[in-house]
């Protein structure tokens, strides 16, 4: 898709006009963009050569762009205005893309389901009764719609890789320090990485080409050189083991999704794949959950504690600088993040941090050493991206949030948030109409392989280039 | 009852870096509000930290100078409180794992030298500067950012006179060896103490009172002198010494209470996630001990060595940095290291005192000090007529060239000094006598004579040299 783009530059201002226009048109059916960017000033100062010359993209709304409107989805910041860019923002624009959209997302990017974005929930384009996901939903519904065939999420614990699940559409969350952060409005600084959507693997390899690399202003990015990774698609995926999460498979209790998956793997074995059943420790598994909320919120709390009103964002009035502190942070932020602060701050408190805080990054590192047991002896680890198709928007049943399916099957993908290891989303089938993903998780630094991989389910599903038309 | 004191200093100091700890903005001191800023002082949404890597070596230096072991694997934590002067609402520090751990200084005391220990010395960056005015505040965030290090010493004086020595000395050292400007009336150093008193020989601690932002030396002693006193009074009186932080006040030379401490406040340390840990190069380290700028300690052992001055000279001489260096350059061009001493502790302090002005920024030329002092050593200019071209030497001038168009050259010709001496020596027929009988008296008479002949200009030594010659031929 973004090579046939790429190779027709004559068609570059009415394709990024059309994006423009098609995603104006659909928000009220989708709600999924903050912030519109007309493309004329960035089609002016288009570079010659690049590998996303003249590709509109759409950039979730986490991601700094100078001069245009950056909220977070947060009303604290509905008014900011960054005085730079993201280095992504920087490399996107050097290879030529060229951005239509800033989208929706869960207020700071902590949500999944996309329903506490200040402008309201994003819709799924494949029923716009359901949720997208989140928190990158926005980007993932107007790559699912076929607006734009790339836009950049972020990942925190699965914010990329369930919308993607969600939305019928690739989703990748790199190696943590792949691709720099510099620039991109925090979640959990140890647990956020820059993720992307598209409609293939092919162009996953490509985004990935543009977006990776080290960045001297993100001391946590990576000096590894970037490998050409469209490579990876003439690999084969005969004789790569593949670890089977029983655990998560297991704990799926819609039976459709089962036999989706089951009759995955046999294709893939087929294809001369090694799949076998791999079991985790029960109890590392369910721990994964508590564990990424104890070390988000604690996180998120100190990373959020810049915003408050005082240089930049909405300030509210008050007798004195505290009281403008605190009447801009209480009246800025919905009830979800305000209860998350309180408990971030609670588990970070003297007393309580290390039966919380730092318990939860013990329990990390036992999780993350479990992977890399399992990677000593296979390639990569698949399961479900989730139990079930996107919920409905007025659902308002929770379930039952003790039981496997909800900490386990709905919640597992945050151990590559974990690890840092490099993990996507492809299409695995639909469901009443609406589609369901498979997870594939590679060891740090393995994106080829997890490419190799994804491309061979690609083959054998045939979803590529997914998209819905919105009605 | 009679009471001990005891007394432990925190001191920040802002580190001499051409950029900020964790940004790339330049640092600066007295520039236009809020323009040495850039997103990450700011705390804008989605900025990271960048460790500076100068800072660290300067960390490194001052660790080496105050004989600290330093931790070769880095890492920085987050101290996390709500303030308008701090942009994103965290400080980032070193709270676990402090660059330098015990260490120690020596500093002079009346009694004697005494050791100093040093707990620790972390890395941190500075706040912005507040203004609070009566309808508003005014925020100057051109020092958010600038890397500073908190020296923590052991609570090991007992007096303000030590107090002040630990703070001269430190300020002394990391002067010396370029780690900070150590302007304390400027803020770039800046000085908390921690003031208790107990009743002598007990074993426990009094109840500590903490001095904020003391903004000069000599308000370190007093501060510390009034709150000894002021809390042996309140003990005497049979009242408790609260823990309070205090400020000093320099109109009427007491401290005054701000808030009183109850409980501390909970800074939910952690450490900060964007900054993985930075194993040093052991190399490195090396290479920066080896390459120490000299420390005012071995300068003076270098001094007496070297130069042969005493201990009260280089005393005065090594505490003005600049002087020193001066002197160093003076050195270049004479052997007379006393007489270069003197030049500059005596007349060329008192020109610049008169001026107001410093070494540094007069025209004065080592090489023609220099050659001032090998005119007067040379007899050609007497010691009287060298003060008297002091104004010429500052003004860049050439002494030798001064000395002739003032007409102050000395005579030390023998012939003519010789002729003198004699037409004196005619005239004096009483002083022969005496000096016959013994009386020493005598040749300082004639002496004095012979300058007042010449008007001054004689060689003083050539003319006492010449007359007791004369005077035997005359016997």
């Amino acid at each position: 898709m973004i090579k046939e783009m790429v190779n027709h530059p004559e068609d570059i201002a009415e394709r990024c006009q059309q994006a423009y226009e098609k995603a104006q048109a659909s928000q009220d059916k989708l709600n999924a963009v903050i912030t519109f960017v007309d493309p004329k000033e960035q089609l002016e100062k288009l570079p010659s050569q690049g590998l996303l010359r003249g590709v509109p993209i759409a950039i979730k709304d986490n991601v700094c762009t100078k001069g245009v409107r950056t909220t977070s989805g947060s009303k604290i910041l509905s008014n900011y205005v960054p005085v730079y860019d993201a280095t992504i923002t920087k490399k996107l624009e050097e290879a030529g893309a060229v951005c239509i959209a800033k989208t929706s997302m869960d207020e700071l990017a902590m949500g999944g389901t996309n329903l506490t974005s200040f402008i309201g929930p994003a819709h799924n384009p494949w029923d716009t009764d359901r949720i997208t996901g989140g928190s990158s939903g926005g980007s993932a519904a107007l790559v699912a719609a076929g607006i734009v065939p790339m836009a950049i999420g972020s990942d925190t614990g699965d914010s990329v890789r369930k919308p993607a699940s969600f939305c019928g559409i690739v989703g990748v969350k790199p190696t943590y320090g792949r691709i720099s952060r510099y620039g991109v409005i925090p979640y959990t600084s140890s647990l956020d990485h820059v993720g992307y959507f598209t409609r293939s693997v092919e162009d996953a390899c490509v985004s990935l080409q543009v977006l990776a690399g080290r960045d001297d202003l993100d001391l946590t990015s990576s000096n590894r050189p970037v490998p050409d990774y469209s490579q990876a698609l003439n690999e084969s995926v005969e004789g790569k083991k593949i670890a089977i999460l029983a655990n998560v498979v297991e704990s799926v209790s819609n039976p459709e999704t089962k036999d989706m998956f089951n009759k995955l793997v046999e294709k893939l074995k087929q294809a001369g794949a090694i799949v076998e059943e791999y079991h985790f420790d029960d109890k590392l598994m369910k721990a994964i959950l508590p564990t990424y909320f104890t070390i988000a919120n604690c996180e998120a709390a100190s990373n959020h504690s810049n915003l408050d009103g005082i240089r930049f964002g909405v300030r509210e009035d008050g007798a004195d600088m505290k009281e403008i502190m605190t009447n801009s942070r209480t009246k800025g932020f919905g009830p979800l993040i305000r209860r998350r602060f309180v408990i971030g701050s609670y588990g970070l408190f003297e007393e309580n941090q290390e039966r919380i805080f730092r318990k939860a990054q013990k329990v990390r590192r036992l999780i993350v050493n479990a992977m890399k047991d399992c990677f000593k002896e296979y390639d990569c680890i698949i399961a479900p991206a989730s139990s079930n198709i996107a919920p409905l928007i007025n659902d308002k049943n929770d379930g039952d949030k003790l039981s496997a399916d909800y900490l386990v099957a709905e919640n597992y993908m945050a151990m590559a948030n974990f690890s840092g290891d490099p993990s996507m989303t492809v299409p695995m089938g639909f469901e009443s109409g609406c589609p369901i993903g498979v997870n594939l998780t590679c060891n740090a630094w393995q994106e080829e392989t997890m490419f190799t991989i994804a491309k061979a389910i690609e083959d054998i599903t045939g979803y590529k280039d997914l998209q819905t038309e919105v009605k | 009852m009679e009471y001990k004191a005891t007394i432990g200093i925190e001191i920040h100091c802002q580190l001499k870096t051409n950029t900020k700890m964790f940004s790339g903005a330049p640092t600066s001191f007295g520039r236009k509000a809020n323009t040495c800023v850039n997103e990450i002082d700011l705390g804008h949404p989605g900025t990271l930290p960048a460790v500076n890597q100068e800072a660290i070596k300067k960390a490194i230096q001052a660790c080496t100078a105050l004989h600290l072991t330093i931790d070769p694997l880095v890492k920085f934590d987050r101290k996390n409180y709500y303030y308008s002067d701090l942009p994103k609402g965290f400080q980032i520090t070193q709270q676990f794992h402090p660059i330098g751990r015990d260490g120690y200084i020596e500093i002079p005391t009346s009694t004697g030298k005494k050791k100093i220990g040093i707990e620790r010395i972390h890395m941190e960056e500075d706040t912005a500067k507040q203004f609070h005015l009566t309808k508003f505040s005014l925020l100057d965030f051109n020092r958010a950012g600038t890397p500073l290090i908190e020296i923590v010493s052991r609570p090991d004086m007992k007096s303000g006179e030590e107090a002040e020595s630990y703070v001269e000395a430190l300020r002394q050292t990391l002067f010396y060896i370029g780690v900070s400007d150590c302007k304390m009336e400027e803020g770039s150093m800046r000085c908390d103490v921690n003031v208790s008193i107990a009743p002598k020989g007990s074993d426990h601690l009094g109840v500590k009172n903490e001095i904020k932002n003391l903004n000069s030396i000599s308000h370190v002693g007093k501060a510390v002198e009034y709150e000894i006193k002021r809390q042996t009074e309140l003990l005497e009186a049979g009242e408790v010494v609260h823990q309070e932080t205090r400020r000093y006040d320099e109109k009427t030379n007491t401290t005054v209470m701000m808030r009183r401490k109850e409980g501390s406040v909970d800074y939910k340390f952690f450490p900060e996630p964007n900054i993985f840990p930075i194993q040093l190069d052991p190399s490195w380290i090396k290479d920066i001990q080896e390459h120490m700028p000299e420390l005012p300690e071995a300068r003076k052992e270098r001094y007496a060595k070297e130069y042969g001055l005493n201990e009260h000279d280089i005393r005065i001489l090594i505490a003005d940095m600049e002087m020193s260096k001066f002197f160093e350059e003076v050195m270049k061009y004479t052997k007379n290291a006393k007489a270069a001493c003197n030049w500059l502790l005596g007349e060329v302090s008192a020109w610049l005192n008169k001026h107001e002005t410093s070494i540094d920024k007069s025209d004065l030329k080592p090489d023609m000090l220099a050659k001032m002092i090998a005119l007067v050593d040379d007899g050609k200019v007497s010691s009287a007529q060298a003060k008297q071209l002091c104004d010429d030497l500052m003004e860049g001038k050439d002494p030798e060239k001064a000395a002739e168009e003032k007409g102050l050259k000395q005579v030390s010709d023998t012939g003519a000094l010789t002729a003198m001496v004699n037409e004196v020596l005619d005239t004096n027929a009483q002083a022969i006598e005496d000096y016959k009988n013994g009386k020493g008296r005598a040749v300082g008479f004639l002496v004095g004579q012979v300058m007042k002949k010449s008007k001054g200009q004689a060689n003083p030594g050539m003319v006492s040299k010449i007359l007791e010659e004369e005077l035997k031929k005359r016997i």
